[in-house]
């Protein structure tokens, strides 16, 4: 099995290598669904992760996971619904293949999740249980109580730890993808977090299954470990990032402390009023309501705020308090709780205090339906960290998890299957190890400059500042000076812990860079689409054009610049039409 | 329909943290942090201010932010808690003082700082197999699952265990008895133990029979948890369920015949007779040498009292009866 080397190296530390058919680089919902297929086949995997897989931030999923189950969904309901659902959701950014193999393996994922033991809540004949989400012709939204992540996520990990053939390495942080002169991938460098030592992880296929990147901007629902680690790492090994213009911002995250309060609420019945008690959706969206599409609903809010109808300190109120104190304790406990514990409200009695935070991150490494990347032999991505087109331009809530457990396992098996014919490369890739491991401990060895605290906290506050839920050319402009400005001043950054044991400080510089890197694609990509679509709301471009714009952005990072390209939106049977709710 | 709180009379106060910090080139120190913090502000978030701002070295767990990840356990001014579901105004007005104390969880190895090594913990959890064996018919497509909605209340409220450890931290037993797989564990093995769906029932068991009853029953781990587990309920539970299990592990074994010998002692004397509790528990010569010990530390007041019934010990029996 696993092969551990220790190569001296002339000019330093002993660099560790180990050996695998496969690494994962993730260990949240979509890492672990494709490591435990691709071992299934009995290829030998690694799973990295930054954290303890069940720390993973798939734990944080609160709302549920969306499901068409043939005979247990509306009569009328039917998975070509929920493929159009997810399409216009989506802006006709969508690739409407990934939407169909999504709606159509949705059952049949939820299925499998309960015969690994998941503890869906059921209704009263044992059957699984199911709830309206914002965007849903019908009600396709599936549920573990109110902490639905938690609970496939453990489910999942339980199964994976089962598996003979996955080896788990926690608190590990992996650093870089390493390519060679072929443009193909070799395996990653990773340091051990409890002691900094670097290993090359050689292997000849990585999956990238690495999340999201909330810690990006100054108000996030995500975990603090979101730092989009992945993202950087595929630009820099030369792999595109597909439509990172579009981030999405969650409409309702509990004022101040962002922790997402679940569209589950509003789903059960929970509405939102501005300061004259007005239910002010029905302005924005006459049909649908406080159901309708994430973007819509922030952009509602912030106008609303900025039109003086929020409250001090900007926010406004998510009611709850006709829907009665039992149903509250059954279906919106966390919701609930969340109000009571971070901000003292009794949601029983008063309204939530809610304002939009970035929540989710459309774009990610460009992908086809099998996870594979186009630009690198062997790197394939899943869940968040990848762009399979599946969300467009706006994803819907539930569809997300349901993303990373479908795409997870069609990545997995594509990846057997690739391995199945793929050969052992045989150039040395030693020099760029090496290279790499002395990119990251460069910032241990200033001996003077800034922490990385005070610039991260500055690109935080620049993102949500011009590259958030109200963007246009001169906000765009503002921020792109500041990141280049940030990212040469990360190059004299200065890590004052020199221990080598659990120095998180060190990652933390890590993962600003990646951060950095990160931020500039994405303003680029803001920048460079004169529209509004989706999630991404120019106010100086504030329709959709579809003539110019039915089409995916490609950014490549060289260096301090950005290169864009396209590629066209797949459409198999569903014409774009205006989005109306 | 009613109003919001008004957010913006927001209580601030200046708080020290005093962190006891620990790494291996420096060994133990207490370090102070001063910062404002409003009543809003989760001592993950405190955390993370200093971080930034202050001290980039300080080392800690925290993930999620809102009590799911289970990372952020740890001692705050002395009680094992969740960083992230402690705010830190809370704390000053639980305490009357605006200095608050930071500690890495007991029972676990110090890594750095507010950071313990919890791979001991991980072991645990995996000894008692945390994953469903469902059928062959059913991994096969051949079955379907029911679960009955009551089910899944009753397993659900176990398997929110986020793997935090701070029962672990707490618990006397862990620290005494080697052979005890622990609250979280127990919590853990129960849920799958219980659950319908599952196949491996006789090996469960004999993970889950003998350590349960090496549990004291001191409810620690009832109190401390985040989730409200309740581990110890599991515990109970998982005792109940398997009662008449054969053969028997010592911890087991002792505890039935205490159990048998608390119930006849009841019967009898309508209340707990401590003495023939003792030698039905342990036999008697175990306690003829366990009194000689007694006797010593002058406790043996309770093995030679003559115990007399209680007056209503006929309605008493009445009750066990079930009448
Ligand atoms: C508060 C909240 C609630 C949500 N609720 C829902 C919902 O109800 N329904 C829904 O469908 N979606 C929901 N989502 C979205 C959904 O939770 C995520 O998109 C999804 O869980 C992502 O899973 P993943 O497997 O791609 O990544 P993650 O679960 O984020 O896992 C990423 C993994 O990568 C590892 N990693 C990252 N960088 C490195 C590195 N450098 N080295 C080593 N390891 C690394 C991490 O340790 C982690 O294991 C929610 C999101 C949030 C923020
Ligand atoms: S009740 Fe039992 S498991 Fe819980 S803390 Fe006490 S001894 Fe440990
Ligand atoms: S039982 Fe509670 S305290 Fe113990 S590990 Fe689980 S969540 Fe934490
Ligand atoms: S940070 Fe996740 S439980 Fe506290």
């Amino acid at each position: 099995m696993l092969i551990f080397e220790t190569r001296e190296n002339s000019r330093g530390p002993a660099l560790d290598k180990a050996t695998y058919d496969a690494v994962v680089v993730g260990a949240g919902l979509a890492g672990l669904m494709s490591a435990y297929y691709i071992a299934k086949e009995g290829f030998k995997v690694a799973v990295i992760s930054k954290v303890f897989p069940t720390r993973s931030h798939s734990a944080a999923a609160e709302g549920g996971i969306a499901a068409y189950i043939e005979g247990n969904s509306d009569p009328n309901d039917s998975p070509d619904y929920m493929a159009y659902d997810t399409i216009k959701g989506g802006d006709y950014l969508v690739d409407q293949d990934a939407a169909e193999l999504l709606a159509y393996k949705s059952g049949e994922i939820v299925d499998l999740l309960e015969r690994w033991g998941a503890l869906f809540n059921r209704q009263p004949d044992g059957r699984i249980a199911v709830r309206y989400f914002g965007g849903q012709t019908y009600p396709r939204t599936r549920f573990v109580g109110d902490k639905t992540g938690m609970a496939l996520l453990h489910t999942v990990y339980e199964r994976a730890s089962g598996t003979d053939n996955v080896d788990f390495y926690y608190e590990w942080f992996t650093w870089d993808l390493v390519v060679d002169s072929d443009r193909r991938v070799r395996g990653v460098v990773a340091f051990d977090m409890r002691n900094m030592t670097p290993t090359f992880f050689e292997a000849r296929a990585v999956v990238m299954a690495s999340g999201g990147m909330g810690m990006l901007y100054k108000h996030s629902t995500n975990s603090y470990i979101n730092t989009g680690d992945g993202y950087a790492m595929a630009l820099r090994a030369g792999a595109a990032l597909k439509d990172p213009e579009f981030v999405q911002f969650h409409p309702t995250a509990l004022y101040p402390s962002d922790i997402l309060i679940s569209e589950a609420a509003r789903g059960e019945g929970a509405v939102l009023r501005n300061n004259k008690g007005e239910r002010f959706m029905a302005r924005y969206a006459p049909k649908k309501l406080d159901l309708a599409p994430r973007d819509i609903v922030s952009r509602s809010i912030m106008i609303e705020i900025k039109e003086g109808r929020g409250f001090p300190g900007g926010y406004v109120g998510l009611d709850l308090t006709h829907l009665g104190e039992e149903y509250i304790k059954e279906r919106l406990a966390l919701a609930y709780e969340a109000a009571l514990n971070f901000a003292g409200v009794d949601a029983m009695k008063e309204m939530i205090p809610v304002r939009p935070a970035q929540h989710y991150f459309m774009g990610g490494i460009d992908v086809d339906i099998k996870g594979r990347n186009p630009d690198l032999i062997g790197l394939f991505a899943a869940g968040e960290a990848a762009c399979v087109s599946v969300h467009g331009a706006n994803r819907l809530g539930s569809n997300s998890l349901l993303e990373t457990l479908v795409f997870g396992r069609e990545t997995g098996i594509a990846v057997a299957e690739y391995l199945k014919t793929a050969s052992w490369p045989s150039s040395d890739v030693a020099k760029d190890v090496e290279r790499s491991v002395d990119q990251a401990y460069s910032v241990v060895k200033s001996e003077s400059g800034r922490h990385f605290g005070e610039i991260l906290e500055e690109l935080r506050s620049t993102m949500w500042d011009y590259v958030g839920i109200f963007r246009n050319d001169g906000g765009l402009r503002n921020a792109l000076s500041k990141i280049d400005q940030l990212r040469g001043e990360i190059n004299k950054m200065y890590v004052t812990d020199k221990s080598k044991v659990y120095n998180t400080e060190f990652f933390n510089a890590l993962e600003l860079k990646n951060m950095l890197d990160l931020a500039l694609v994405i303003a680029h990509a803001a920048l460079n689409r004169t529209e509004s679509r989706g999630a991404h709301y120019r106010e100086d471009y504030p329709q959709r054009n579809d003539q110019e714009w039915m089409k995916h952005t490609l950014t490549y990072l060289r260096g301090k610049t950005v290169e864009i390209s396209y590629k066209p939106v797949k459409v198999t049977r569903w014409k774009p039409e205006e989005r109306v709710y | 329909m009613s109003t919001p709180v008004q957010v913006q009379d927001l209580q601030e106060a200046e708080v020290v943290f005093r962190v006891k910090r620990y790494s291996k080139e420096k060994g133990d120190y207490w370090q102070e942090y001063k910062l404002k913090v409003d009543r809003f502000t989760q001592v993950t978030e405190a955390l993370r201010r200093i971080k930034v701002k202050q001290d980039p070295s300080l080392a800690y767990r925290a993930s999620c932010h809102m009590a799911v990840c289970g990372s952020c356990g740890m001692k705050i001014n002395g009680e094992p808690r969740l960083a992230c579901k402690t705010l830190v105004l809370d704390v000053v007005k639980k305490f009357g003082t605006n200095v608050i104390t930071l500690e890495p969880m007991d029972r676990f190895p110090i890594v750095k700082d507010l950071v313990v090594d919890m791979t001991e913990f991980y072991d645990r959890m995996e000894r008692v197999k945390p994953r469903l064996y469902p059928s062959k018919e059913v991994l096969e497509y051949k079955a379907e699952h029911r679960l009955k909605p009551e089910d899944q209340r009753l397993l659900w409220k176990f398997a929110q265990c986020i793997w935090c450890g701070l029962c672990v931290s707490a618990c006397p037993a862990v620290k005494e008895d080697p052979l005890f797989l622990g609250p979280a564990a127990h919590a853990k093995g129960f849920r799958f133990l219980r659950d319908p769906r599952d196949t491996i029932t006789e090996e469960r068991v004999k993970v889950l029979a003998d350590s349960a009853w090496r549990c004291t029953y001191c409810y620690m781990c009832y109190h401390v948890c985040p989730r409200d587990i309740e581990p110890v309920t599991a515990i109970k539970k998982t005792r109940a369920l398997l009662k008449s299990v054969k053969p028997m592990g010592p911890a087991q074994e002792v505890g039935h015949k205490h159990s048998e010998a608390v119930y006849e002692s009841i019967y009898t004397y309508g209340k707990i007779n401590e003495g023939v509790v003792y030698v039905k528990t342990y036999g008697l010569i175990r306690s003829l040498v366990d009194m000689t010990y007694a006797f010593r530390a002058g406790k043996a007041k309770y093995a030679l009292e003559k115990v007399e019934p209680v007056k209503e010990v006929e309605q008493v029996r009445e009750l066990m009866r079930g009448e």
